[in-house]
């Protein structure tokens, strides 16, 4: 007995705008939400370049007393939570509490608070750091203050599985619903990896893109790519069983209908080169959603700019879809708002599913030479006009983790 | 019809003990596993007692280099989640995409934090390229599942200390919904830092007194509140059809798991502990089975003044006119709060409980509080008939998970 569970409202902020409208048309018209970095002194860096939140305002989303406790990245979670309900037309004073949840996650969780207070501890001693800091840098902290703003008192708790966290999480509140422990849930993933010690870790692991100009520097599936480039942000979809939804007459914009995880179980950072973990993920969230493949008319891909990466996921898709292959638009929209790890999977859920309500497919931007190992339709730079009726998104992560969820255009049926 | 899961292997990793039976017969035994901190200096901290995982052998299943490259968390979840698959006898490589690991940690590898966070002072460009992948807390279930090649449904759930139960939670209805025929599923947690102490301390939430000998004691009028525990408590579960062909040893059944949000305090628990008993009555509602045939609960009970008084009015709440009759014992007594681990090390605690038939007590609970009236088992373990038994995880943040192991009886 599973419950059918839709899409109804939806919450983005991203290097590309803090609003569903702002974050539509740069992926429309193929703009680059990426630059150099101004959040810190990047002087140690030759190419200090990311994706950071522009013209956020965080004292519109939390109280100024609760705001000085929480990171960044918190208040992007809270924020998108607060703009995907007020989307989806929930009257929170309406529904049954109990029946309302919130499963949020991200990859790293309050990096520059937890930072700040090792400062403290360092320097001042261990009398003097904040009485506040254990109970608001936990990866969970956001879903615990969404439920005290909002009142939701379902099931409640994050979900963290490096850069594949927003689709794992995705997935895990939608079979909450499926299953009937709620009828609502406040679900996806945020970040803010861009912080100075953070930075300083990624940037050792020599995985991050170069370019003069930042806008070109992460360029997937390209033949001369060379890294990916780290993005900031949430994203929020209230996921909803459809019967609720219809008896409040919501707008529906997607049907979720399947989701998967799994992990390589081969190293804890490069993916296994055969695919095969990406691929199991996504005949997982195929065998869910009781489809065939030829259904699949796009896929947002993980796409990070990698050259392993992009490489072992074009293996894996033609691995999982054949002769299909060849007749899929694969996008990375990454190309446009940088790797937003923990949030990544969230927000190219929310894009795919404006992509099958909207029927208009982003490019992958940066796209000039093709290479071999990288040969399917990865709408190269222009948006494309083209019916969606199934679309996919994937992710993978650090640790061997990978998510794919399929979303369906809503026909009214 | 919903698919049965069963319990059908444990590890724990605790201050009791380096192993499972270690940690079991320690607790049978009222055995204190809280001392002076030696992981890291205590001089300038105010809180100098910790229940501290006595040395183990990582090269039972890391190597050096391997091990190297990740935080003690890791250790921890790799070194339970090896002793657990062992106990289960399951052989992974049979099913290895249908099995998956879910291990919940509240915190990740603060101790990594920490020492990297020296190194960025120094000079950024010397970081560790493992900085990330060591302190993000998905490690303790990516790196198992790189360990002993689970490739399955994978992730780590946060809910603080409800975190283990929750991963316990979900990956039962992971299985149910045959998404897995076996999940390895529990918390990990390494909590004795430097970092970790002084952010609880600054909160209030730690007991003040170093005196290990009196510091955690769960429902006791003077308890001032809890005492850090590091450790790791995993169990293998399967679906009891795969167990049984292949002629496993059934540990007890994974009946059911509630879960509930506050909605009300960062750090305070709702009004009359609303939220606990809430996820308390989803559970025995999935379970099938009323509230009086609950035969022990395996307290959150952390040794906060706030937490014990609490939990006691929500489990009267849910079992009214039974409460009497049921044995209420907090492991926390023995082994300190283990944050994100609890959920996990008690949820073995609880199975080991009905494989035995025994449980164990809550120690140093030596003045009574009239506001915790119940049977906190003092003095001594029992013998007793347990055919169905409760652990409860309450977290920061007003999470509230409850998990019901059956005996199994086929």
């Amino acid at each position: 007995m599973t419950r059918r569970v839709v899409v109804t409202g939806l919450g983005l902020i991203t290097p590309l705008g803090n609003d569903v409208t702002s974050n539509w048309e740069a992926l429309v018209a193929g703009r680059s939400g990426i630059g150099t970095i101004t959040l810190f002194d990047t002087s140690a860096y030759e190419f200090p370049i990311a994706g950071e939140v522009r013209d956020f305002d965080p004292a519109e989303h939390v109280d100024a007393k609760i705001l000085r406790r929480l990171d960044r990245s918190t208040v992007f979670a809270i924020a998108a939570a607060q703009r995907a309900l007020a989307d989806a037309g929930i009257d929170m004073a309406k529904e049954d509490a109990r029946r309302v949840g919130v499963v949020i996650g991200t990859g790293i969780g309050s990096a520059q608070l937890i930072v700040e207070q090792a400062a403290v501890l360092a320097e001042k001693g261990p009398r003097r750091v904040s009485p506040f800091l254990i109970s608001h840098m936990l990866p969970d902290t956001a879903t615990g203050l969404i439920a005290i703003q909002t009142g939701a008192r379902g099931p409640n708790f994050a979900v963290t599985a490096a850069c594949a966290t927003g689709g794992a999480t995705t997935g895990e509140a939608a079979e909450i619903i499926a299953r009937g422990d709620c009828e609502v849930i406040i679900a996806g993933g945020y970040e803010a990896p861009l912080t100075p010690v953070y930075y300083a870790g990624f940037n050792a692991m020599k995985a991050l893109a170069t370019a003069e100009d930042p806008t070109k520097a992460v360029r997937p599936f390209d033949a001369t790519r060379n890294g990916f480039i780290l993005g900031e942000g949430a994203g929020v979809l209230i996921l909803e069983e459809l019967e609720h939804a219809r008896a409040r007459g919501a707008h529906i914009y997607a049907e979720f209908v399947g989701a998967g995880t799994s992990n390589d179980a081969y190293d804890m950072v490069a993916a296994a080169e055969d695919g095969h973990g990406i691929a199991q993920a996504m005949r997982d969230a195929l065998t869910r959603a009781a489809v065939g493949v030829e259904v699949i008319d796009y896929i947002n891909a993980h796409g990070t700019g990698t050259p392993l990466n992009d490489r072992v996921e074009t293996k894996a898709i033609r691995d999982v879809f054949a002769e299909h292959a060849d007749s899929l638009m694969v996008s990375s929209t990454k190309s446009m708002h940088g790797h937003m790890m923990g949030a990544a999977g969230a927000v190219e859920a929310a894009i795919t599913v404006l992509v099958c309500e909207r029927g208009i497919v982003p490019p992958t931007i940066n796209y000039a030479s093709p290479d071999p190992a990288c040969d399917l339709d990865y709408v190269p730079n222009e948006a494309r006009r083209s019916a969606v009726r199934y679309g996919m998104s994937t992710s993978v992560g650090l640790g061997g983790h990978n998510s794919a969820l399929i979303v369906k255009r809503w026909e009214g049926d | 019809m919903d698919r049965r899961v069963v319990v059908t292997g444990a590890g724990m990793f605790s201050a009791l003990g380096a192993g499972r039976e270690a940690t079991w017969q320690a607790l049978l035994a009222g055995t204190n596993g809280i001392r002076p901190i030696t992981r890291v200096e205590t001089e300038d901290l105010p809180t100098r007692v910790a229940g501290e995982v006595p040395e183990f052998d990582l090269s039972t299943y890391l190597d050096r280099k391997e091990a190297k490259r990740m935080d003690r968390f890791t250790h921890l979840a790799v070194m339970a989640a090896g002793e657990a698959l062992e106990h289960s006898g399951l052989d992974v490589a049979a099913d290895a995409d249908e099995i998956g690991c879910m291990i919940g940690s509240g915190i990740g590898g603060m101790e990594t934090l920490e020492q990297e966070f020296k190194v960025f002072f120094e000079k950024p460009t010397r970081v560790s390229p493992f900085l990330v992948p060591m302190f993000i807390p998905d490690m303790a279930a990516g790196q198992t599942s790189i360990r002993f090649g689970l490739r399955g449904p994978n992730f780590n759930t946060v809910s603080a200390c409800a975190s283990g139960a929750d991963a316990i939670g979900t990956a039962l209805e992971t299985i149910r919904r045959g998404d897995a025929v076996a999940m390895v599923a529990g918390g990990a947690e390494a909590s004795v830092t430097r970092m970790t102490i002084a952010a609880f301390a600054a909160s209030r939430a730690l007991s003040r007194n170093n005196d290990p000998e009196t510091a955690s004691r769960p429902f006791d009028l003077n308890r001032d509140g809890f005492v850090l525990g590091e450790g790791a408590g995993i169990l293998v579960l399967e679906e009891r059809g795969h167990a049984e062909a292949r002629g496993a040893t059934i540990l007890a059944e994974l009946t059911a798991y509630g879960q509930s949000a506050d909605a009300f305090h960062v750090t305070q628990p709702s009004e009359n502990g609303e939220g606990a008993a809430r996820a308390m009555r989803i559970a025995l509602k999935k379970a099938g089975i009323d509230a009086a045939e609950i035969d022990y609960v395996n307290a959150h009970g952390t040794s906060t003044p706030l937490n014990d008084k609490f939990e006691t009015l929500s489990l009267k709440a849910v079992f009214g006119e039974s409460m009497p009759g049921i044995p209420v014992s907090s492991s926390k007594s023995m082994f300190g709060h283990t944050l994100g681990a609890a959920g996990g090390l008690e949820a073995a605690v609880t199975v080991l409980s009905i494989r035995d038939q025994r449980i164990h007590q809550t120690l140093h609970l030596l003045t009574p509080d009239p506001d915790c009236d119940l049977d906190y088992v003092a003095g001594g373990p029992r013998d007793v008939s347990l055919k169905h038994a409760m652990s409860n995880s309450l977290g920061f943040g007003g999470h509230n998970s409850s998990l019901i192991f059956s005996r199994y009886e086929g």
